[in-house]
């Protein structure tokens, strides 16, 4: 599988003798370019045009993220994959009320089975479940546009992310989610997260047909890549919650791995580290898929999502949006 | 797949090979590189290493394992973690 490079400290990316060399006042270490994928990047870190070029020879693309982890932004080398074709027919897809109302609904109905599927296991958030539940089921037939569908989305997740004080340490109490800044240690941890899921799945669009700025459930136009915002809602739950979880509860990640400041909080560097090898890990674990009959990795499940959006444009097989059954 | 590579190269293009064997793989000591790839960039680096040794006077071997949990690697001493994906 193509890796994935996270560079959270400061240096200098260079190209030298045809491969990639991150140097720091330290150490200086060739990158096995030819396996990379993406690179993520946290540190201050300087580059030239000419590491650039090389980079983009290769098809990676490069996320930058600020001094408190937030998305900055991405280098996307020229685009390998185009086809036309399937732009326009995305976009068809999107302007039709039926068929862009159809997808919006695959994706909600995704996220709320990922998120029904982390509480299941819990007894303390059973009640939680039961009320998810019954919002979801009632609310569900009666939505006649997006703003409403995105508003039930809305109230399912307020109830799934208050049922979190039931089985995380104390410490990590949240009184309700907020962005930007998040201002307290939980909130700032499902914002890192997700944001590193959104450039994960840009990553995954950017090698397929599709048109990253076309999107369905999110309004698109909104000065984002909102398909990867799009598509994110069905592994939000799956994968970042579940990691957060772990960590949490198995005490790796503590309130000394938070620098607060003012009004805002976010996750220093070593927790930042304890997280993105968990994250890795659980990218990297794979699950037999029941059709393709071998193994797929999680990230593998996202650009599978991805093809199957595309199949769904070109009219080859309706989309039904990703489920996990294990 | 999971693949082991040493080489034994004439002075003259040991850092021919050297440079070749940094893009796809990671190094490990003096001489041995290491790393996972696919079957077909495994392929197309040989076929690079191949244009540029020399065929009686080299050797580059490859130990190629299906899967890296095969290799049982043990370190005595020293072990220098070049392959973290966290920099």
């Amino acid at each position: 599988m193509q890796k994935t490079l996270y560079i959270n400290s400061n240096g200098r990316l260079r190209r030298k003798e045809n491969t990639l060399y991150f140097e720091t006042e330290t150490e200086k270490r060739a990158v096995d370019i030819e396996n990379i994928e993406q690179i993520h990047i946290f540190g201050e870190v300087d580059l030239n045009t000419r590491a650039l070029n090389y980079i983009s020879q290769y098809g990676i693309v490069l996320h930058f993220y600020n001094y408190y982890g937030f998305y900055a932004g991405s280098f996307m080398p020229r685009k390998k994959n185009v086809s036309g074709d399937v732009v326009v027919r995305q976009a068809l897809h999107y302007l039709d009320r039926d068929k862009r109302m159809f997808l919006a609904y695959c994706f909600v109905e995704s996220a709320v089975y990922h998120m029904m599927r982390n509480l299941r296991e819990r007894k303390e958030a059973e009640a939680f479940l039961n009320a998810i539940e019954d919002e979801w089921e009632n609310g569900r037939f009666n939505i006649s546009s997006i703003p409403e569908l995105m508003g039930l989305e809305g109230r399912v997740r307020n109830i799934y992310y208050s049922s979190f004080n039931q089985f995380l340490p104390e410490d990590f109490y949240m009184e309700r989610r907020e962005k930007r800044p998040p201002t307290n240690p939980i909130n700032a941890l499902i914002s890192f997260g997700n944001s590193l899921i959104y450039s994960t799945i840009l990553t995954e669009i950017y090698h397929t047909q599709l048109d990253p700025s076309i999107s369905f459930l999110h309004e698109p136009g909104e000065k984002r890549f909102s398909l990867s915002l799009d598509i994110s809602e069905i592994f939000k739950p799956l994968i970042v919650d579940s990691v957060i979880f772990k960590l949490l509860n198995n005490r790796q990640i503590t309130l000394e791995h938070f620098d607060e400041d003012l009004n805002y909080c976010y996750l220093n560097q070593e927790g930042r580290k304890i997280f993105i090898k968990e994250l890795q890990n659980k990218l990297e674990t794979t699950v037999r898929h029941r059709q393709l009959n071998r193994n797929v990795s999680y990230k593998g499940y996202i650009r599978l999502e991805c093809y199957k959006l595309i199949k769904h444009f070109i009219g080859d097989s309706v989309y039904s949006p990703l489920k996990a059954w294990w | 797949m999971f693949v082991i590579v040493t080489y034994d190269v004439n002075e003259k293009r040991v850092n021919k090979v050297r440079k070749i064997l940094k893009k796809y793989f990671t190094w490990v000591q003096n001489s041995v590189f290491e790393g996972e790839i696919t079957y077909g960039k495994l392929e197309k680096c040989k076929r690079e290493l191949f244009s540029v040794i020399e065929k009686d006077e080299d050797s580059v071997y490859f130990y190629e394992m299906e899967y890296k949990i095969v290799c049982n690697k043990k370190v005595l001493g020293q072990e220098k973690n070049y392959d973290s994906i966290i920099l």
